[in-house]
C-alpha cells in the first residue's frame, strides 16, 4: 500500500547514493499512499463481499455483479462498514498524533513513523470528519473512547481549558459531574447487571483523556509505532471479515403460490425483481427465479447478527445503537418483526 | 531544574500509561463487539422447541364457552382465543390457516397435552399443583375467581355457600375442573357433567338450580342469556390463575410463551394498548362486574429479540 520514503541505492554501491527525497516530496508520496488507502480498500471490500455473498460461486456472483449497482454497491458498504472505517482513521489520527509530538521533541535523524507521517499529510478537516463519523457510527458504548483518541489526535492537553489551575479544576470537575449525571442510570444499572465491562467502558476513557497528551519516553516509541502499524493492519484484516460477509442485499422471507393451495415460504435476499420473475439468493445458498404472478407475500427480515448482546441503555437509547441508529428508533419507533421471520429458516 | 526534569519524566510516563490503557481498552471493546450474545434467543428457543419446523401450529381450546372458547358459524371466538392467536402470531404462526384449532372438553385437556393432540391449551386452564405434575403452564394471563350462577327466579335464595349445601338445591358443575374440587372441599355435593354449557342447559330445562364455575366462563352464559341468569358472588376464597397449557417436556416452547405474555404485560404496565387488553375489552370487558388488567406472568426468562433496542417511551 504504502512506498518507503527513501530507498537507499543497493543496485549500485559504488555510485554515491542520491540525495535524500525532499520533505515536500516525501509528503507528497505519503498522502498518495494514504489516499489510495482511503479510497482503494473500502473499493476492493465491496468487491470482495459480493463474492462472498454469492456463496462463492462464479455464475451467482456474476449475477449479483450485473445486478447491484456500483451506488448500491457504495451505498451498502458504507452502510455496514462505515463504523469500522472510522475506527481505523480515528486510530490512525491519534496514533500519528501522538507518535508525531513524541518525534518532534527527539533528535533529527530518526526516521518518522509511517502514522506520523500520514497525519502529516492530512488536512485537518478530514481528520475532524473522520472523527465525525466515528461519533455517528460507533455503539454509544464504545462512544467514551472516542474522547481519549480526540484529545491524543489534536494534543488538546488540560492546560489549554485555562491557563489557572483552580478554574481549570473546576471545570474538569463540572464536565465529569455532568458527564455522570448523564450516565448515572445506565452505571448504576449496570452495576445490577454485573456488566464490569460496560461501567470501565463508560468510565474509564474520559479519565484517561486527562494525561494521553505529551510527547512518549524515547524508549516507547520505536516499539508503539510498530506495534501499532500492526495492530491497526491486523484489526482491520481481523473486523474485515464479519463486514465482508455481512450482507449487502435485504433479508426477506417471500411466500410463494405455485399451485393453488400450496404455499411455500422462501428465505432469501432479493437481487432483482422484473416482469416475470423474482430473483432470490437464498439465505442456505443457490439462486431462486419465482414467477412474480406466483408471489403471494413478501416481508423484510432482521438478521440473527442483529441481536444485542447487552439489556443496557443511556436515557432510553440501547448501547449497542450508534447514535444515528438511535435517532432512527425515535423517528420509527415502532418495530414489528413479522411472524414469517421466526418459522421460516 | 532535577524538579522540572522529574515532572517531566512523571508526565511522560503518565501519558505512556494513558496511552497504553486507552490501545488495551480498544482491544477489549473490539473483542467484546464480537462476542456471541451472553443470553438465549427468541430464535434459540424456537429451534429447541417440539413446534419448530411444523406447518401448523395446534392449540386446544374450548368451543362451547360463550365469551372465552366458543365455535360460531365456523369461527373460533373467545378471550383464550384471542391471546391463543396473539402467542401463535408471536411464535410464526400467523393467521388461522397457520393454526389448527382442537376443541377440547374440560377433562380432556391434560391427555391432549400428554399425548401430543396439541401444542399449546388456551382454555380456562387453572394452575395448580397438582396439574403442574403433569403439564407446564406459562402465565398466568388472567386471574378470575370461582362464582356461581343461578336463574333470577332463585337469586334471593342462594346468596352464601351455606345455601349451596341446602339438600333441595341441585349445584352443577363441569368435571375435572377446579371448581369441582373446590366444591368438594366446602362439602358441596354437586352434579358433574362434562361441560359447563351442559349445567346451563340444564338449569334452562329444569334439571339442576345453580352452576358453578370460573367468573369468566359464567360470564359469557350471562352474556347469552342476560334476562334469565345472575352471577352471585359468593367468598369461595380463592383464585383461580388462569395459564396456557405447554407439554411438560418442552421447557421451551413454555419459556416463549411466558417471554410473550410478558411483552403484552409490560405493553399494558406502559400504557400502550397491549394484545391481551384488546383482547379483554373485546369480549369479557363488557360483561364482568370489575375492570381487571393482565396479570405478571411467572417465572419469564430473559429472552434477547430483535425489538430489544426499540425505545421504550
Amino acid at each position: 500500500m504504502t512506498a518507503p520514503a527513501t530507498l537507499p541505492d543497493t543496485v549500485a554501491p559504488a555510485r554515491p547514493a542520491p540525495p535524500p527525497a525532499d520533505p515536500a516530496e516525501r509528503r507528497a508520496r505519503a498522502s498518495q499512499s494514504f489516499w489510495t488507502a482511503v479510497v482503494g480498500v473500502p473499493a476492493v471490500f465491496s468487491v470482495l463481499r459480493l463474492g462472498v455473498e454469492a456463496g462463492g460461486e462464479l455464475q451467482t456472483t456474476l449475477l449479483l455483479v450485473a445486478n447491484v449497482g456500483t451506488v448500491n454497491l457504495l451505498a451498502g458498504f458504507l452502510t455496514t462498514a462505515a463504523a469500522l472505517l472510522s475506527t481505523a482513521l480515528v486510530a490512525v489520527f491519534a496514533l500519528g498524533a501522538v507518535l508525531r509530538v513524541s518525534v518532534d521533541r527527539m533528535s533529527s535523524g530518526m526516521r518518522r513513523p509511517l502514522f506520523a507521517r500520514w497525519v502529516d499529510s492530512t488536512p485537518a478537516w478530514f481528520a475532524v470528519a473522520s472523527f465525525l463519523l466515528a461519533l455517528a457510527t460507533w455503539p454509544l458504548l464504545y462512544l467514551p473512547l472516542l474522547l481519549p483518541a480526540f484529545v491524543a489526535a489534536f494534543q488538546l492537553s488540560p492546560e489549554r481549558l485555562h491557563e489557572q489551575r483552580v478554574p481549570r479544576l473546576f471545570l474538569l470537575g463540572a464536565g465529569f459531574a455532568g458527564y455522570l449525571w448523564l450516565l448515572g442510570p445506565t452505571l448504576l444499572d449496570a452495576g445490577r447487571q454485573g456488566e464490569v465491562l460496560a461501567v470501565v467502558l463508560l468510565v474509564v476513557p474520559p479519565v484517561l483523556a486527562l494525561f494521553v497528551t505529551g510527547p512518549l519516553p524515547a524508549a516507547v516509541i520505536r516499539p508503539l509505532a510498530s506495534i501499532t502499524e500492526a495492530a491497526v493492519l491486523a484489526m482491520l484484516v481481523w473486523a474485515a471479515l464479519p463486514v465482508i460477509s455481512t450482507p449487502v442485499l435485504p433479508l426477506t422471507v417471500t411466500t410463494v403460490e405455485s399451485a393453488p393451495g400450496v404455499t411455500e415460504d422462501v428465505r432469501g435476499h432479493v437481487v432483482t425483481v422484473d416482469d416475470v420473475d423474482v430473483v432470490l439468493l437464498q439465505e442456505r445458498g443457490g439462486v431462486r427465479y419465482l414467477p412474480v404472478d406466483q408471489v403471494r407475500a413478501q416481508v423484510l427480515c432482521p438478521s440473527e447478527d442483529e441481536l444485542p448482546r447487552r439489556q443496557l441503555r443511556v436515557r432510553d437509547f440501547h448501547v449497542e445503537d450508534s447514535l444515528l441508529e438511535g435517532l432512527g428508533r425515535r423517528v420509527r419507533p415502532v418495530h414489528r418483526i413479522d411472524a414469517a421471520c421466526r418459522t421460516v429458516d | 531544574m532535577p524538579e522540572v526534569l522529574a515532572r517531566h519524566r512523571i508526565r511522560s510516563l503518565a501519558t505512556t500509561l494513558a496511552v497504553a490503557l486507552t490501545l488495551t481498552l480498544a482491544a477489549v471493546a473490539g473483542c467484546d463487539n464480537r462476542r456471541e450474545p451472553p443470553l438465549p434467543s427468541v430464535l434459540d428457543k424456537l429451534r429447541e422447541s417440539h413446534i419448530d419446523g411444523q406447518a401448523k401450529i395446534k392449540i386446544g381450546v374450548a368451543t362451547t364457552e360463550p365469551l372465552m372458547g366458543e365455535l360460531r358459524n365456523g369461527t373460533h371466538t373467545g378471550f383464550d382465543v384471542e391471546i391463543a392467536r396473539y402467542v401463535a402470531s408471536s411464535l410464526g404462526f400467523e393467521g388461522d390457516q397457520r393454526i389448527e384449532w382442537v376443541s377440547l372438553a374440560t377433562e380432556d385437556r391434560i391427555p391432549a397435552l400428554q399425548g401430543g393432540t396439541v401444542d399449546l391449551v388456551v382454555s380456562s386452564f387453572s394452575i395448580t399443583e397438582e396439574r403442574e405434575k403433569l403439564v407446564s403452564f406459562a402465565g398466568p394471563y388472567f386471574v378470575t375467581t370461582q362464582e356461581v350462577m343461578v336463574p333470577k327466579r332463585l337469586r334471593d335464595r342462594v346468596r352464601t355457600i351455606e345455601d349451596l349445601r341446602r339438600p333441595e338445591l341441585k349445584i352443577c358443575t363441569s368435571g375435572g375442573s377446579t371448581t369441582e374440587a373446590e366444591l368438594e372441599k366446602h362439602q358441596v355435593r354437586a352434579y358433574v357433567v362434562k361441560e359447563v354449557g351442559d349445567c346451563v342447559r340444564g338449569i334452562r330445562e329444569g334439571r339442576y338450580d345453580a352452576v358453578s364455575s370460573d367468573e369468566t366462563i359464567l360470564a359469557g352464559f350471562l352474556s347469552q342469556y342476560p334476562t334469565e341468569f345472575e352471577i352471585v358472588d359468593m367468598p369461595f376464597g380463592t383464585s383461580e390463575l388462569l395459564g396456557i397449557g405447554v407439554p411438560i417436556g418442552d421447557p421451551a416452547l413454555r419459556d416463549l410463551v411466558a417471554f410473550f405474555l410478558q411483552k403484552s404485560y409490560l405493553e399494558g404496565r406502559d400504557g400502550i394498548s397491549s394484545p391481551w387488553l384488546t383482547a379483554y375489552n373485546r369480549t369479557l370487558g363488557p360483561w364482568l362486574k370489575a375492570d381487571k388488567s393482565q396479570p405478571q406472568p411467572l417465572n419469564v426468562p430473559k429472552l434477547v429479540d430483535f425489538d430489544d433496542k426499540a425505545p421504550r417511551r
